[in-house]
């Protein structure tokens, strides 16, 4: 998996591209660094395939950003992933545009 | 190493293990009573040995045909019928034993009457006869214990029940031989299966067991379990009989001095039921394939038997030809002439053990693939006309070396006959393991030793297959991967010190598809979605359940099987 990530004053961009799976939820874990974000966007539009690993991350970071105050949204989620967050309902309470 | 090939090689030694102690059994109380009361207690037992197969015959006749029609209906996920197979199994070795005992206290008299013996000899075997008649009734039913413990995976029990049989029965012999003769051996017999069914008994209180009996009873059935059987178990009586006709043309042809090194030959014969291991050691496996339908994994697990078939009948053919005395030092044939003889028969016979090793595996292989008719033909031909066809001509024109070149030949001979009967009845396709090919083709199957790279990336690989293929979908071909993933994850997280290894198997159906996973970790359900959640993944996992309403768990032969149709 290949982790893009852009930080300008407080707001984290980041774009990820392949599988998030128990094997490179890890590098997505390292990356969600997110002291001092105040809005963190997830770019999955490369993202064909997401498993339990990843809805970890997500959710570990959407704790991390309510307590910080800031705002959480996954962008361009494709129906797979969809189905994976509808399915767990993490959509429910996730920002996905 | 395969799943399937992990699992074989575990049940191979006990079921070799079996199969030795069987013949070992077989052998002890003509060793017993001929070392204890001398040559014509030896003699009577010997007498005996067509009434020994009978009561064999019938105890294979209940429990091979139950143990097969048992791992057939698991591999269908038909656990009710499956149970109800194993309730008609025991119904029938009830029978089966309660007629045999019947005939065998009938007749007793009359029999060993017509046996054309007296004195001592014929008093020997009409008491051996009264304290064997219990076995009728026990062997059947401890056949059969053995045999669904076997279906059930339970290879070690049924190692120790034989363990336990073969020393019981020597011991209890023995002792009982010491104070009242032939009739305290005949008795050890029976104390033989009595220790044996109880060690079986055993497996009935393991968390690991699914064997179970219902109410249930039904004659059909009880006539399926026979012609099932009948393959496997008419090779005791063929070989009785080609024994019999084996000992009266040699007499005739070369007068009774050939008698001892036909004994010889009789032990190098009789020890080719140690080969039916191969196929007892694949029948839990290969059945519940069968019953799936997933004929690619049959075609596997024929293999596997098939090489160690192969290595069997050679290593053993390898082992008499370069020490005959092995056998001779056996039935303690020592006398000068006779050595020689005895050493160049075991020697020639021994070239027919690798045709008799594969003739044994399709026998039971056949009757595994619902042609009993064919496996039963493949016992007749190959374990009684085929020898005899090929004997007498031989041996009227080569004299003894001819008889046992004949004996070397006729696994040969009726493996190709029987072939050539199956390319002209079935086509040339059939053979050797009617698979069918538009089955094999539909069939994907993938190996694994669980760890967090080696199952994302098998997840990946099936994804991306399924993806390419004509007619899946993406989506399905994503939720296949994400079950998968998830599915071994939990097993592995379940089994956290172990090794465990995996077999998946995917199988495309019209519009369906259907994943299944066999694991070898501790029993668990994945198909249960009111499991206990302890971690996001069994949370997913759970979830996954929900949206999936055609799945099925079932343990069988020890290992967890589940499959999903997504």
């Amino acid at each position: 998996m290949q982790i893009t990530k852009t930080i300008t004053d407080g707001k984290m961009i980041l774009a990820l591209e392949g599988r998030v799976d128990t094997v490179t939820a890890p590098e997505l874990e390292r990356a969600l660094q997110l002291d001092g974000v105040k809005e963190l966007t997830l770019d999955f539009a490369k993202v064909p395939y997401m498993s339990s690993a990843g809805l970890r991350c997500l959710l570990a970071a959407h704790k991390t950003m309510l307590a910080q105050g800031g705002r959480m949204q996954l962008t361009s989620v494709s129906p797979t992933v969809r189905e994976v967050l509808d399915m767990t309902g993490f959509s429910v309470f996730l920002d996905i545009a | 190493m395969t799943f399937a090939l992990d699992k074989f090689l575990r049940f191979l030694p006990s079921a070799t293990f079996v199969m030795a102690a069987e013949y070992l059994i077989g052998l002890s109380h003509s060793v017993i009573c001929g070392h204890l009361m001398g040559a014509d207690a030896l003699a009577a037992v010997n007498l005996m040995q067509p009434v020994l197969a009978a009561v064999a015959f019938c105890a294979l006749l209940a429990g091979t045909g139950t143990s097969v029609l048992y791992s057939v209906e698991m591999g269908r996920f038909e656990q009710r019928r499956a149970r109800e197979i194993l309730t008609q199994g025991l119904w029938t070795a009830c029978m089966l034993g309660a007629f045999a005992f019947a005939i065998l206290a009938l007749f007793r008299e009359r029999a060993a009457e017509s046996f054309g013996v007296s004195g001592a000899v014929l008093a020997g075997v009409k008491e051996y006869w009264l304290w064997f008649l219990p076995c009728a009734i026990l062997a059947p039913v401890e056949f059969l214990l053995t045999s669904a413990c076997y279906s059930d995976g339970d290879g070690r029990i049924c190692t120790l029940a034989y363990l336990g049989r073969l020393a019981g029965n020597c011991a209890v012999s023995y002792v009982l031989a010491l104070k009242y003769g032939i009739a305290g051996c005949a008795s050890g017999a029976a104390a033989g299966h009595i220790i044996a069914a109880g060690v079986l008994c055993i497996h009935f209180r393991k968390k690991t067991n699914s064997l179970g009996f219902v109410r249930y009873f039904s004659l059909a059935d009880s006539f399926r379990i026979c012609k099932c059987s009948m393959g496997d178990s008419s090779d005791k009586l063929c070989q009785a009989a080609l024994f019999l006709a084996l000992n009266l043309f040699c007499v005739a042809q070369f007068g009774p001095d050939v008698l001892p090194v036909v004994s010889v030959v009789i032990v190098v014969l009789g020890l080719t039921e140690v080969f039916d291991g191969v196929a007892k050691a694949m029948q839990p496996l290969a059945s519940v394939y069968i019953g799936e339908g997933s004929d690619r994994l049959v075609k596997r697990i024929l293999r596997y038997a098939e090489a160690v078939s192969g290595i069997e009948g050679a290593c053993l053919a390898a082992l008499l030809c370069a020490f005959p005395s092995l056998v001779l030092r056996l039935v303690g044939l020592d006398e000068p002439g006779l050595v020689e003889r005895a050493a160049l028969a075991v020697r020639i016979v021994s070239l027919g053990l690798a045709g008799t090793a594969f003739v044994s595996l399709f026998n039971s292989y056949w009757t595994f693939k619902s042609h009993e008719t064919l496996a039963c033909a493949l016992t007749l031909v190959s374990m009684f006309f085929a020898p005899l066809v090929l004997f007498v001509p031989l041996g009227c024109a080569f004299g003894e070396v001819g008889v046992w070149a004949a004996l070397a030949l006729a696994p040969y001979v009726s493996a190709g006959a029987l072939a050539a009967f199956v390319a002209w009845k079935w086509g040339v396709r059939a053979l050797p393991a009617f698979l069918d090919r538009a089955k094999m083709k539909a069939t994907r199957v993938y190996d694994i030793v669980l760890g967090p790279d080696s199952i994302c990336a098998l997840s990946e690989k099936v994804g991306k297959f399924l993806a390419a293929r004509r007619g899946i979908g993406e989506r399905k071909a994503s939720l296949t991967a994400l079950l998968l993933e998830e599915a071994l994850m939990v097993v592995m997280d379940r089994n956290a010190k172990r090794r465990i290894r995996a077999e998946v198997s995917l199988w495309f159906g019209g519009d369906s598809l259907q994943l299944t996973v066999r694991d070898d970790g501790a029993i668990f359900n994945l198909t249960d979605a009111d499991t206990k959640i302890s971690s996001l993944r069994s949370f997913m996992v759970s979830n996954l359940m929900l949206i999936l309403p055609a799945r099925r768990n079932m343990t069988t032969t020890g290992f967890n099987r589940n499959a999903f149709k997504i």
